[in-house]
């Protein structure tokens, strides 16, 4: 049999800029085994598989597989798979709201715009300031050496997962920083974190901050589109009271030092809560005939 | 922006999963080197294959992609390229034959069975002994073979080096030094190391693990490797040690990374290695890039 299949470039406003998806769209039948071959076999970062509701109060479930293993909760899988969902005509929001249905439980995701336009937002996981720190501290001071840091001090947050985050003075010290990653990495293990999260206010109308992650050992790489990471920079923001519009609502540029060049939409609602988002792409759409 | 025909197949399977991923886009002449890089890249298959309008003398023409650099030639993407030409419909062979041509040059084709499930076997390029190297073998290679035996580097547009197993099993148990290939691999100019050992066990004849962790692939194990069956073929041709008088065998690779990928090989009376297997059509729609 064959299932509706669809590969997108999720936080991505043309092919190739933002983080690839696949989704594949009716996956009744599909046990756990079938569901892991596939996402080994697809080999792109995550691969999803969309349920009929089985309640009235969801709008779909979905399952998240890596290549090596079921994810409980993702951003932007979670992002890409609602727009193939819209696409597909599986769902419709009700006032602007879809509801999925995954291990992590039910979680809602706005809908705003259409077609081209159409943005979708996650709500992330509530981010706290674990601590804020000096730009002498010593166990910063070697990843921090050689940049031009901004008015707000070094802060470590937590949502989820930890990471510094640092201003830096301008998007022009941020695109031409260079990492440290001996010091990054040791900043990771030191302070059990992900490793230095930098960012800029951006001259750019489109942006309103520009920002880099890099994750240090052993992975150690500069992360193209880090839905997460954002979320815990709009935390801090909102803590300082630096976010840079009254609604709570800003646009990042992020992966442009990688090769990407990934736009993620941040709100920070009313209540405190993180939403983070963007568009998708759909660069594949078709169909997936996997027996089982 | 263009819609073009894409299909996602699983080469050198016997059922889905087990094989190689390979992209196909079927319609790619309006696409340039940087945007055909870009896309591969994105697609994140070891290897993507892109249709052009061939030259005189060929039946069809493909550029062969990595995510990381094009390739002259690759076993698994012509044996997949092939197969994806006859069953749309893109070339009807004459008499079973057909020409593919790549950055390598022009590559024979047989074509077997009906348009909808052909048996396709692709004529690798002249292989070559380019050096021996003899023990004691790097990166720890000689632990599974027999003493004193050599490793031999081999090029049919890839280079390989060759090191033959003393046992099937030393061959599934071994843990590579993924550092120590890249930096031999690397320092050699080669794409890999293909360890093989003689099994006639399974169905299979052979048993092959491939291993390309260096800047020219930068993949640890790769599941199913044309290239390296077309080489090890080459070798054990030339050590008269192939496993059939006729000149066919069957190679088994891929169970160490979880796949089960079958490779029909074939040495006929000129010393060409042929290399076939079986194309599953996974995926199937339009790209839009």
């Amino acid at each position: 049999m064959t299932r509706r299949y669809a590969q997108l470039d999720v936080f991505a406003t043309r092919p190739g800029a933002g983080n690839p998806l696949a989704v594949v769209l009716d996956a009744q039948g599909l046990d756990e085994a079938d569901m892991q071959a596939i996402a080994r076999w697809t080999r792109l970062p995550e691969t999803t598989f969309v349920f009929p509701a089985e309640s009235d109060d969801a709008s779909y479930r979905i399952r998240m597989f890596s290549p090596r293993r079921e994810v409980p909760f993702a951003g932007h899988p979670s992002v890409g798979t609602a727009h193939a969902v819209l696409d597909a005509g599986l769902a419709v929001p009700r006032d602007g709201v879809l509801v999925q249905d995954g291990i992590a439980g039910k979680l809602p995701l706005q809908v705003h715009g259409e077609g081209q336009e159409r943005t979708i937002a996650v709500r992330s996981p509530r981010a706290r300031v674990q601590e804020v720190a000096t730009p002498e501290d010593p166990r910063l001071r070697d990843a921090l050496k050689g940049l031009r840091l901004g008015a707000l001090p070094p802060a470590l947050m937590d949502g989820g997962r930890r990471w510094w985050l640092a201003e830096l003075a301008t998007e022009a010290d941020l695109r031409g920083a260079t990492p440290n990653w001996t010091a990054i990495s040791a900043l990771a293990e030191a302070t059990d974190s992900m490793g230095l999260f930098v960012y800029a206010r951006s001259e750019d109308p489109v942006h309103y901050f520009a920002v880099r992650a890099f994750v240090g050992a052993p992975a150690q790489f500069e992360d193209a589109a880090s839905g997460a990471a954002n979320a815990t920079l709009a935390a801090w923001l909102a803590d300082q009271g630096a976010l840079p519009s009254p609604d709570g609502f800003y646009r990042v540029s992020q992966g442009r030092e990688v090769g990407f060049d990934a736009i993620i939409d941040l709100q920070v609602d009313a209540a405190g809560d993180v939403w983070s988002g963007g568009r998708a792409v759909t660069v594949v759409q078709g169909q997936l005939d996997w027996p089982t | 922006m263009p819609n073009r025909r894409y299909l996602q197949l699983d080469v050198f399977a016997p059922r889905p999963g087990t094989g190689n991923p390979l992209g196909v886009v079927l319609d790619a002449s309006d696409m340039d080197t940087s945007a055909m890089q870009a896309l591969a890249t994105w697609l994140n298959l070891s290897e993507t294959v892109f249709f052009l309008p061939p030259d005189a003398g060929a039946d069809y023409r493909i550029r062969i992609f990595t995510p990381g650099s094009e390739l002259p030639f690759a076993g698994h993407p012509s044996v997949g390229a092939a197969w994806a030409a006859v069953t749309h419909g893109l070339v009807t062979p004459r008499d079973g034959h057909l020409v593919q041509q790549c950055q390598a040059g022009l590559l024979q084709v047989q074509v077997e069975g009906d348009a909808n499930t052909p048996s396709i076997a692709v004529c690798s390029p002249r292989a070559r002994n380019l050096e021996s190297l003899s023990a004691p073998l790097p990166a720890g290679f000689g632990a599974i073979t027999q003493p004193g035996q050599s490793a031999e580097l081999w090029n049919n547009g890839p280079s390989w080096w060759l090191v033959e197993s003393a046992s099937p099993e030393l061959l599934r148990n071994l843990k590579p030094d993924f550092a120590a290939i890249a930096a031999w691999t690397d320092a050699t100019n080669a794409t890999g190391v293909a360890i093989f050992a003689l099994e006639p066990a399974h169905g299979h004849d052979i048993a092959v693990r491939a291993f390309c962790p260096g800047d020219a692939v930068g993949v640890p194990e790769d599941p199913v490797t044309g290239s390296a069956n077309a080489l090890v073929a080459a070798c054990l041709h030339a050590q008269g040690r192939l496993p059939h008088a006729d000149g066919g065998y069957v190679a088994s690779q891929g169970h160490e990374v979880g796949r089960d990928g079958v490779v029909a090989v074939r040495v006929d009376d000129q010393g060409d290695v042929w290399i076939g297997g079986q194309v599953q059509p996974i995926i199937e729609g339009r790209l839009d890039w």
